[in-house]
């Protein structure tokens, strides 16, 4: 945090826009992420076919599957989940062609669980445009064990995995879609700093 | 030159220790009084006999502890081996290269005949004997990068070169100063730079970024890198960080020269010819600051370079809490004596 706010590996997330050259479109979008999808199509309609996945509750509960239905009434599939849109994507994938455009909108965790359901079909993550809303909460990485431990909103986070207190690198992996937590009292064992909510 | 490998440790009770042949060839970093990042790349061009520059790969009295030292790390934790699929050309042009390299500039440990693509390898050093097929992982105990870096010393990242970048996407590291391989692997260069104090500032990655996309076949590259370790231990990884990050509490006025130790790695970068992938070796070579001022010339020079250290980078080196008994040690070197430019010892 010495240096303000601003992380160098974080990637830079910018508003959805639709690739007129796309074969076809698929959004992906969880919670207060409905409202980018809104706003996709106020840019326009694409003339291509669209298909809409939804999950209802993110990190806040905002229900925009109301809209959306009426914008997109034949290619919408709402969930109440992430996990469940998630499950859907992995089943909807073998049958997408090449040309297809994907768009993300939700918490950076959602992004890149996307990432890594798509990777395996051959999407890179460059070809996904991603957009971050919803919250700046980070998932966050246990160098020591290796789990991660998801919506950390804090400096510093216990680990779900071996619970030992990890302070939150500023250092974002994509392959993993998480930050570097490392143990924060390793050198003074219960010596802790003051957890602060950095990332609301 | 007849080496005689030592047994030693370097974890536990660090039984590690440089003879005065070991003391006398190595890599001293400081050419100046003062310090600070720079793209201080040269050509890895053949140096003088007996130096760590006399070959592309150096094998020193170190190399058999360390390859031993590095097969614990791995049995302990496997996720220090990482290479994404697409990087498997890669894999062999490594391969080839170490193989080379060292048969050709150790003949008395190690042999390769090539037999078409059938190809024997030999490591006396460390007992190994295999006939496999080349290109042909099958036949290899383990994949080319996995069953090699287990038999160089030092730390080895494969760089993928595409998008006018290069990716970290795959590597063997069981030797780093902190950083940590599983968690980069895959990362652009400009995203496992990231968290380096100053340098993106300086411009100093993006040069080096430049420079390093038209490295050329046949002309590898090399420069030094520093940072100073509690005990001579290899592992300082984040990975076992709550292992071995309470030992900075344990230096002491008295224990200073014996606990800490300069670590240099000697970083070399060589252009693959398959894949047009790059090697990134980090070598690194520890000493105590004891056997530092062993050599005066070395020991007010780096005096001088600690007394003027920028604070960020001394807190990114993970030095803070050691370094002014650091200063303290060195200081009763100093006599004022102009050292010129260079790294000699004497």
């Amino acid at each position: 945090m010495e240096r303000g706010y601003w992380i160098k590996s974080k990637p830079v997330y910018t508003s959805l826009v639709w690739h007129e050259k796309a074969t076809s479109h698929l959004v992906l979008a969880a919670g207060i992420g409905g409202m980018a999808a809104l706003k996709l199509f106020q840019q326009m309609h694409p003339a291509q076919p669209v298909t809409v996945l939804y999950a209802k509750y993110a990190q806040m509960e905002v229900d925009y599957s109301a809209t959306l239905k009426k914008i997109v009434p034949d290619n919408l599939h709402v969930f109440k989940f992430e996990e469940d849109l998630l499950t859907e994507l992995k089943s909807i994938m073998p049958h997408m062609r090449m040309g297809l455009r994907i768009y993300v909108a939700g918490s950076e965790g959602f992004i890149w669980d996307v990432a890594k359901v798509v990777k395996p079909f051959g999407v890179e993550n460059d070809h996904i445009m991603k957009e971050l809303t919803d919250t700046l909460a980070r998932s966050v990485y246990c160098v020591h064990c290796k789990a991660i431990t998801r919506n950390v909103t804090t400096n510093i986070v216990q680990c779900c995995g071996c619970e030992r207190m990890l302070f939150v690198r500023d250092h974002f992996s994509r392959n993993l879609g998480a930050y570097m937590g490392l143990m924060v009292d390793a050198e003074s064992p219960g010596e802790l700093p003051a957890i602060e909510e950095i990332y609301p | 030159m007849a080496l005689n490998f030592k047994q030693e440790t370097f974890r536990d009770d660090y039984t590690y220790k440089n003879s005065e042949e070991a003391i006398k060839r190595f890599p001293f970093p400081f050419p100046e009084d003062q310090y600070m990042y720079s793209v201080n790349i040269e050509p890895h061009t053949k140096g003088k006999p007996g130096s760590v520059y006399e070959f592309p790969f150096d094998v020193d009295e170190h190399y058999v502890a360390e390859c031993k030292d590095r097969a614990i790390t791995l049995e302990q934790d496997a996720g220090r081996y990482q290479a994404l699929p697409h990087m498997m050309d890669a894999q062999w042009d490594f391969l080839e290269l170490t193989m080379e390299s060292l048969a050709n500039d150790y003949p008395e440990h190690f042999t390769l005949t090539k037999n078409g693509s059938s190809w024997t390898w030999e490591n006396r050093p460390l007992g190994i004997h295999d006939t496999f097929t080349f290109g042909d992982s099958s036949t290899l105990p383990r994949e080319p990068l996995d069953y090699m870096g287990r038999q160089v010393q030092g730390d080895f990242v494969l760089l993928d070169q595409r998008d006018e970048t290069l990716y970290a996407d795959a590597g063997m590291v069981t030797c780093q100063a902190d950083w940590s391989l599983a968690f980069n692997v895959g990362m652009s260069w400009r995203e496992w730079h990231g968290p380096v104090p100053r340098a993106t500032e300086l411009g100093v990655m993006d040069r080096a970024l430049k420079f390093l996309l038209n490295l050329q076949l046949a002309n590898p590259v090399r420069r030094l890198n520093w940072t100073m370790t509690v005990n001579p231990r290899l592992d300082t990884s984040p990975e076992n960080y709550p292992y071995w990050g309470g030992d900075r509490n344990k230096v002491n006025a008295e224990n200073v020269s014996d606990l800490i130790h300069l670590r240099v790695e000697l970083q070399s970068l060589f252009r693959l010819p398959r894949s047009n992938a790059i090697v990134f070796s980090i070598r690194c070579y520890l000493i105590s600051l004891k056997d530092i001022a062993t050599y005066p010339r070395w020991a007010k020079r780096l005096y001088r370079v600690q007394k003027t250290m920028h604070p960020d980078l001394i807190e990114y080196k993970g030095m803070t809490k050691f370094h002014p008994l650091v200063v303290e040690w060195l200081s009763q070197f100093e006599d004022g004596a102009d050292l010129g430019i260079g790294t000699q010892p004497e």
